[in-house]
């Protein structure tokens, strides 16, 4: 009993402490409650239709951020590993009738293999060569399943894929935990020391080589370790739709990627993520111009980045929190001092 | 004989959009996504010249070539120019861009396909392969267009400014070029060489809003496998994705839909031994 | 600045959303139209659905029980072309925000498995107006209870699809044995896409049976623009018939580059874009003398129902109905009220009961319901004559005319199939040396 007051009290200081100081992380634990609590709210199949899919397609953003954000490696075809999870839980789940759960993960391990696949070749790549080669692979694995229609179904993909679950909350918590599970593991993975040597890599790789690090093993890593959580999202989005079809390795998904993680602020984790709940559901709230959903969709885009070069995400939390000029830690706007070191705060 | 022929047309109309890619990414370092889609505005406006108003053919594809370099210079301007210093802010830009001429041709013509007269009909027989005049034609453009680009590059003092700051642009900085200004005007030859290939282009192709996306691919990769911001790589690599296109469809007819991949593979495997393309200046890493 | 006109805009939404509840006193019938909107396919869902309801409502309504009631067009763009997950959203609020009672409409068969899916989770019937493929009906007859809810109305499966053009193909031989008395060497075009692989199939092994010689097979992108190389090769082959199979923009490539360069060959078979009236312009007249598989051409009469509805159409839409837009008009005419009428109710499971064993009268022939050879319902289209067989037309100098079915039987000792307004097929003159 005094045990749990025990954790109960330091659960509370830790929330007075550490969450409630920053808006930030105000913002952050505002999410996680409203998504876990959105149920209670409202049950409309629509809706939680649409969370469900910002879900699979904010890991989907989150992952492009892990690799390319951090590592600098612009990577234009994540469709690939997207397009490679869902095929792949697909014919898992079609053929050897593996449930959903052990498919999606299987699935992920495939996009792993492929992650690597691409990322050997690409090591000797750079910029804007990287880039535009990684948009070829897609294509070119979109023309291998034209070529194999009995095994993948060609363009008509593979219907009949099986649910998690057929219950609506079922659902709605199995997506929405799993993403926020991913975010957090993405943005510990990004938090640790290799997230350190990712971002070094981005800055300076041959400073980094001179350090003793091996880079290429680095990099190989973030392709893996973004392959794996792109695979995972693929897996879901087939299992959700319960097809997969050649449309998730379309350029078009590669470019939404790129926009949705860009636009939220590249190199956050939370910032693509954040991107994605507010871009996925926009696109949706303009069906109520169907004639102009995409036209006031690229605008908007278009516009905010005219504003925010650096992304919404990265703006909005520089006008929410302030610097500390000494110690460089983080306070909310509205203070006069730094919270740690009490220096003068302009 | 027909590879031959048909390599050489698919090659050079890839030459004329991708060089105008490669100029613009040389000197401003500008992905321009939107770059087809330049090309596809070009073409509808053409269709809407010649055929709503009952135009010259002639004279409406010089006023579309015109029309989209002023687009492109404004939108360059307003858009792309304050934001010039976010690489990854103007790469999603111009995606936008494209996505927002791909939805204004679809409200303004609707997604029917829609076709262009042919400046000059007809066709003769070569080898026993039949080509049209509109394809020789289209030769030709590229022939004197890629002469001019050259004329333009190698001997006059733009061109020294532009192949300059493709090399260094600090220094070229340094040495009191206008940086910005520089860029504008390259931008606007890129777009006008995109407007003239979508001139060149139409009567031969089916016009649909979603026409820029197959070949920005390609022109991609005749880029990359070129060497970026090289004019010359552009030119060999175009040629050679051209071919590589007429072979497939020759040598493996039912693998005709094959021959994008074909070419995307090659292009990735020529990257694995030469990772800055062909003809591609490694230029040193710029910190 | 920007963040008023946002509110303002806001603003003005919740207003024009609460403005169009309101109007909704009295029950009325909901019936969804799904369908990619910014394309011809789309269009033609809409523009046969607005031609059903409006007859419907103008005589009063739907007599269900004792009420009459008024059927509501709610229209949903899918996007489908474009992307998948936009169709399934589509559909999704279809069923729990607009809480339609039935949809019509779908296409591209990637986005209608999904579609599909999502109907029957809901069990409201989903009458499909556009995909061909065979296996959404299979699904029918595997999992009854599961998707007894769904229905084909137009057009009839990809194998019935594929035999038809096999019967256009013969006649095409049968004339030029006799104008030209030549030996019949026939190539095949198909784009590639997975729904021509099973006819290219299919066409490498009936050709030869059918007295012809099969040169060679053909698969370029279903988005080439350019095909000279293509057409090269094939009149290097010596091919005087050019089996086509094709559902995109190719079609219109094909056709203008073969009249251009006078290909001498004869096209017969599926060209989707030959069946719009834009064909001629979009070829600049080259298309002279393509043949395809169509639902309906103006001057060609199935039965007594087909004129009225021509007319009206084209008077409504100056153009010639497309086969979605005559499938959605039939689906929501013919299919949907007669049975919600007979039972007297809008529950679906009874509607379902009566409508799959109606054989009725459409425009473009009579609808019977299909069953598998054990007696379990697949909700497809039966073919053949005295039901539906769609035309084969061909376009001669500027016109589409029917042309086929001429005196056609599927049996030799079966009924025949001629429609009224049919007329004789033209061979291209460059075809005669």
């Amino acid at each position: 009993m005094g045990l749990a007051l025990f954790y109960v009290k330091k659960f509370f200081k830790i929330v007075r402490n550490e969450v409630l100081v920053l808006p930030s992380r105000v913002v952050v634990g505002l999410f996680f409650i409203v998504l876990l609590g959105l149920p209670l709210i409202t049950q409309d199949p629509y809706i939680v239709r649409i969370v469900i899919l910002t879900s699979i397609f904010a890991i989907l953003a989150a992952s492009w951020d892990l690799l390319s954000g951090f590592t600098g490696q612009m990577n234009f075809g994540h469709a690939l590993f997207f397009g490679v999870g869902a095929y792949s839980s697909a014919l898992i789940n079609l053929h050897a009738h593996i449930p959903p759960w052990g498919s999606v993960p299987l699935g992920a391990v495939v996009a792993v293999l492929a992650g690597l696949i691409v990322g050997i070749p690409c090591l000797r790549l750079k910029h804007t060569y990287l880039a535009l080669t990684t948009l070829a692979f897609p294509i070119i694995l979109t023309g291998i399943i034209f070529a194999l229609p009995q095994y993948t179904g060609g363009e008509f993909g593979l219907s009949g894929v099986t649910r998690f679950t057929n219950s609506l909350i079922g659902n709605y918590y199995l997506h929405v935990v799993t993403m926020l599970v991913t975010a957090v593991v993405m943005w510990k993975i990004t938090d640790s020391n290799t997230g350190i040597i990712f971002h070094a890599i981005r800055e300076d790789e041959l400073a980094v080589k001179a350090s003793g690090i091996n880079t290429t093993r680095y990099k190989l890593l973030a392709f893996s370790l973004s392959g794996f959580f792109a695979g995972i999202a693929g897996g879901l989005y087939a299992h959700y739709m319960r097809i997969a079809g050649p449309s998730t390795l379309e350029v078009s998904m590669s470019f939404m990627v790129v926009i949705w993680a860009i636009f939220g602020g590249a190199a956050t984790i939370y910032g693509p993520i954040g991107a994605v709940f507010i871009l996925y559901p926009l696109l949706e709230f303009f069906r109520i111009w169907p004639e102009y959903r995409t036209m006031i969709f690229a605008a908007v885009v278009l516009v905010i980045l005219l504003y925010m070069p650096e992304g919404l995400i990265h703006w909005i939390r520089d006008k929410i929190e302030t610097e500390c000029p000494r110690c460089k830690i983080r306070n909310a706007a509205t203070r006069k001092t730094c919270r740690v070191c009490t220096a003068g705060l302009d | 004989m027909n590879i031959l022929i048909t390599g050489l047309i698919t090659g050079s109309m890839l030459a004329l959009l991708a060089i105008g890619f490669s100029l613009i990414f040389g000197v401003a370092r500008i992905v321009n996504i939107a770059h087809t889609a330049f090309y596809m505005v070009a073409a509808y406006c053409i269709y809407y010249l010649s055929v709503r108003v009952g135009l010259n053919p002639l004279l409406s594809m010089l006023t579309a070539v015109a029309a989209v370099t002023v687009l492109g210079l404004l939108v360059y301007k307003f858009l792309i120019d304050p934001i010039r210093e976010h690489e990854g802010a103007v790469l999603i830009a111009t995606i936008a861009l494209a996505m927002v001429f791909q939805e204004v041709t679809l409200r303004l013509f609707t997604g029917d396909y829609r076709t262009v007269d042919f400046l000059i009909t007809g066709f003769f027989t070569v080898g026993g392969v039949k080509v049209f005049y509109q394809q020789l034609l289209t030769f030709g453009v590229v022939l004197v267009t890629l002469g001019a680009v050259w004329f333009l590059l190698m001997k006059t003092r733009l061109g020294l400014a532009i192949r300059s700051m493709a090399e260094d642009r600090e220094v070229a900085n340094l040495m009191g070029m206008n940086e910005s200004r520089l860029a504008m005007i390259t931008l606007g030859i890129s777009v006008a060489l995109a407007g003239l290939t979508g001139a060149v282009l139409a009567p031969l192709t089916v016009l649909n809003p979603y026409m820029w996306m197959e070949p920005l691919i390609i022109m991609m990769a005749v880029v990359v496998l070129g060497g970026l911001g090289s004019i010359k790589g552009s030119f060999v690599a175009a040629f050679i994705l051209g071919f590589t296109e007429a072979l497939v469809v020759f040598l493996v007819p039912k693998g005709a839909f094959l021959k994008g991949s074909v070419a995307l593979t090659i292009m990735i495997l020529v990257l694995l031994i030469r990772p800055e393309g062909l003809f591609g200046v490694s230029f040193e890493e710029e910190r | 600045m920007k963040i008023m006109t946002l509110g303002w805009r806001l603003a003005l939404t919740c207003c024009i959303v609460m403005v169009m509840c309101f109007p909704a006193w009295g029950r009325t019938i909901k019936i969804g139209v799904i369908g990619p909107m910014q394309f011809v396919q789309g269009k033609g869902h809409w523009a046969g659905a607005t031609m059903a309801a409006d007859e419907i409502n103008a005589r009063g309504g739907v007599q269900v029980g004792g009420e009459k009631m008024k059927i509501e067009l709610i229209k949903a763009d899918s996007n489908e072309f474009i992307n998948v997950a936009d169709a399934t959203n589509a559909m999704e609020r279809l069923m729990t925000q607009d809480k339609v009672d039935f949809v019509v409409g779908g296409f591209r068969t990637e986005a209608v498995f999904p579609m599909q899916d999502i109907a029957m989770d809901y069990k409201k019937i989903f009458i499909d107006c556009g995909a061909a493929t065979t296996a959404l009906c299979t699904r029918v007859a595997e999992n009854y209870n599961r998707y007894k809810y769904f229905f084909r109305q137009t057009p009839f499966n990809d194998i019935y699809l594929v035999r038809t053009s096999f019967a256009h193909l013969a006649m095409a031989a049968a004339v030029m044995k006799k104008e030209l008395n030549v030996p019949i060497k026939c190539a095949i075009v198909a784009e590639k896409a997975a729904w021509t692989d099973g006819m290219i199939k299919a066409a490498q092994a009936t050709i030869p049976k059918l007295g012809m010689e099969l040169v060679g097979t053909w698969q370029p992108s279903d988005k080439a623009t350019d095909v000279t190389a293509e057409l090269s090769a094939i009149q290097k082959s010596g091919a005087n018939v050019v089996f086509t199979i094709f559902s995109a923009s190719v079609g219109i490539t094909f056709a203008r580059q073969a009249g251009e360069l006078k290909i001498p060959a004869a096209q017969v078979g599926i060209n989707v874009e030959a069946q719009k009236d834009g064909f001629w312009e979009a070829t600049k007249g080259m298309g002279n003398y393509v043949f395809t598989t169509n639902t309906y051409c103006r001057g060609v009469e199935y039965n007594e129902l087909t004129t009225p509805f021509m007319d009206k159409f084209i008077k409504r839409f100056n153009e010639t109905p497309t086969y979605t837009a005559g499938g959605t008009h039939d689906a929501i005419l013919y299919a949907l009220v007669p049975s919600i009428e007979a039972v007297g109710s809008l529950d679906a499971d009874k509607i379902v009961a009566h409508l799959e064993n109606r054989e009725y009268k459409v425009p473009s022939g009579i609808v019977k319901y299909e069953k598998t050879k054990d007696g379990k319902p697949t909700h497809d289209l039966t073919w053949g004559p005295g039901y539906l067989t769609s035309l084969g037309v061909q376009w001669q100098d500027g016109k589409l005319v029917g042309v086929w079915p001429n005196k056609w039987k599927l049996a030799p000792d079966g009924p025949e199939a001629t429609y009224k307004g049919i007329v004789p097929m033209k061979l291209p003159p460059w075809l005669k040396k």
